[in-house]
């Protein structure tokens, strides 16, 4: 059976990021307690791949580099009709920049077997850096296309990949393996069903250490990172906050004139 | 890792998509450039299409030393693998020890992977580039939705490498200067692999937001697409732009590029006045660049009150009309 692979990435619940702090002594991010999820735009990547597999009877394999707490979270894409996740998890993979973790998933993505697709959300919302699929697809020797709003096939075998480049789309014809970056305008992706979460329980959930897979520890981890954050600062802000309320007519009069002492009309 | 010490100059992809290089070129040239001229060392721009000298010789004016050019009609549309080979190959022989790209589809999508060849590092949608004081860049970039700034740098390894939103940095004044243009010698380039069978451009808006001096944005609480041409009508009062949220694109109101926020435009005009928007950091991070930022919203605890120069307390649909009858009252003295 022809297989899709699918890179999902656990994420801190965007809709707790108000809750993300900085230790203040350390200058270290506080996250404790704030919830895991599914990077959402990989919810359309396995979407796409659950769709080969709907069709054409693909196996349905999903990857992940994560922490070994976050398995809860992996189970959901199980649920969601993946047959089974391989996940790298080790201290020495953690401080990865994008070209460390691209070189992880890679290995992972070889250990799934012949890969006749590898589909990715095209950027996951923490770091929201689109670095990790053009870079994946390098460490694989395989083309790839990110921003992808669509997928089309007719026989599981040529796909057509429409691409959008904000200022035109682009399509792109292929047979054969890509490394493909979904955004959410490719499709929208299934719900979990009961079944699915029952059924995710008996499903394989391997878990591999860095030198299960014969990683180079100089290419992993932070020692993989070209790049070092030097730093970690709130965004400052420094502002009037002259707040008006009142009839329309007095605060729009007061504004006008604000505006002109602040020269900006 | 590189020897550091043979890089030398910053460089700026400056990207074509049909034949027309991006703004976001030109506005890196002038970070460059400052950067450049910071270490006394040279700026350059590097086009891949299918163009003439005459046609990127502007990019000198914009602060280019040097127009590295890469011109064959096979180039003329993207294709990641063959533009990945071909900067490789011209990073290899002249060691910049900077390469910008700017972070729309095509930068975004072709920096890793050039990165990822030259096993060098990357920085994602930076908001600011600044010398330290080992004389290499940091970058400064938005994480978690601009809720955290994080200062990335790249010690060991070169060309320093990042992307940068279109409209972060300044657009240069354009000057009369010296400079020219190195046709690289880019020998058979074979057609694009994947096949690329379509290529369709999208009308573009009227309105250049990333540029404009003022920007009028609107979210959710505007409520209805009659409501919104208030918006339009104080642009056209001011001579600005019209930008949206992500909920008011949603419902219609406004097209998908003008988008402000994290996963659309960065602004900087002099005066930004947002309407109906409850200020969450996905879109806040947008305008922060803003010289003057208003706020106008009905709920006295709006977070954008929090980032606000005036904020008006106020049904937008209210205070609006006596906005715009007030300031082209006031304007037309
Ligand atoms: C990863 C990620 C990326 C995102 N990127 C972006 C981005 O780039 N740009 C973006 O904009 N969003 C983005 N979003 C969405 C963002 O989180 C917010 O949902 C969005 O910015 C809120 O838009 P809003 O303020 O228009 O709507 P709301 O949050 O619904 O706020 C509407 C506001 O209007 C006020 N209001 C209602 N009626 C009136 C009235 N009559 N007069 C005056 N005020 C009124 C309300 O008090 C409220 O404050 C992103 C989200 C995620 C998760």
């Amino acid at each position: 059976m022809p297989q899709a692979v699918v890179c999902v990435k656990p994420i801190p619940d965007p809709k707790e990021w108000d809750r993300l702090s900085l230790d203040p002594e350390t200058g270290v991010l506080k996250r404790a307690g704030i919830s895991t999820v599914i990077n959402p735009l990989d919810k359309n990547a396995l979407e796409a791949a659950l769709q080969l597999k709907d069709r054409f009877g693909w196996t349905v394999t999903v990857v992940s580099m994560a922490p070994p707490d976050t398995q809860k979270t992996l189970r959901e894409a199980l649920a969601m009709g993946a047959d089974k996740v391989l996940m790298a998890s080790d201290r020495a993979l953690g401080g990865a920049a994008t070209l460390a973790t691209a070189y992880t998933l890679a290995a992972l993505v070889r250990k799934a077997g012949d890969a006749d697709m590898v589909f990715c959300g095209n950027m996951s919302l923490d770091g929201s850096t689109n670095q990790v699929v053009p870079q994946l697809a390098e460490f694989l020797g395989l083309p790839h296309a990110s921003h992808v709003v669509g997928v089309e096939t007719e026989d599981g075998s040529t796909f057509r990949v429409t691409v959008d480049l904000k200022d035109a789309l682009l399509t792109l014809q292929h047979s054969g393996p890509m490394v493909l970056g979904l955004t959410k305008e490719a499709n929208d992706p299934r719900l979990v069903s009961v079944m699915g979460i029952i059924s995710a329980q008996s499903k394989p959930l391997e878990v591999f250490s860095a030198q299960d897979l014969d990683l180079d520890p100089e290419k992993i981890g932070q020692k993989g990172s070209p790049t070092i954050v030097s730093g970690l600062f709130m965004p400052e802000i420094k502002r009037r906050r002259e707040i008006l309320s009142g009839e329309p007519e007095e605060v729009v009069d007061r504004l006008i004139d604000g505006l002109r002492e602040m020269g900006v009309l | 890792m590189a020897n550091v010490s043979d890089y030398s100059g910053f460089w700026v992809f400056a990207e074509q998509i049909n034949g027309k290089i991006a703004d976001v070129g030109r506005e890196l040239l002038g970070k460059a450039r400052e950067l450049a001229d910071s270490k006394g060392v040279e700026a350059a721009a590097v086009v891949v299409g299918d163009l003439t000298e005459d046609e990127v010789k502007e990019l000198i004016s914009y602060g280019a030393d040097k127009v590295y050019l890469l011109s064959h009609p096979n180039l003329k549309l993207y294709s990641s693998l063959t533009y990945t080979r071909l900067l490789e190959d011209l990073v290899n022989k002249e060691k910049p020890e900077a390469f910008l790209f700017g972070a729309g589809p095509l930068g975004a999508d072709l920096a890793p992977r050039v990165a990822a060849r030259l096993n060098t590092g990357l920085s994602a949608h930076c908001v600011d580039l600044k010398l330290n004081e080992e004389g290499g860049l940091d970058q400064v970039v938005p994480g978690f939705g601009g809720s955290l700034m994080a200062t990335i740098v790249c010690p060991n390894h070169r060309p320093q490498m990042a992307t940068v939103m279109p409209g972060a940095m300044k657009m240069p004044e354009p000057k009369e200067r010296e400079g020219e243009v190195v046709r690289v010698d880019v020998g058979e380039v074979p057609s694009p692999s994947p096949e690329i069978v379509e290529f369709k451009p999208k009308e573009r808006s009227a309105v250049a937001l990333d540029g404009a001096d003022v920007v009028i944005a609107g979210g959710w609480g505007i409520g209805s697409e009659e409501n919104w041409k208030l918006l339009e009508e104080l642009a056209e009062v001011l001579g600005g732009a019209v930008g949206a949220t992500r909920p008011a694109i949603d419902e219609g109101w406004a097209p998908e590029d003008v988008m402000i926020g994290q996963s659309g435009k960065t602004v900087h005009p002099k005066l930004y006045i947002g309407a109906g928007i409850s200020g969450v950091m996905h879109h806040v991070v947008g305008i922060q660049d803003s010289e003057v930022i208003v706020a106008i919203n009905k709920d006295p605890k709006a977070q954008i009150f929090e980032v606000c120069d005036f904020g008006i307390v106020g049904d937008a649909t209210k205070v609006l009309p006596v906005l715009i009858s007030k300031l082209k009252e006031k304007l037309g003295e």
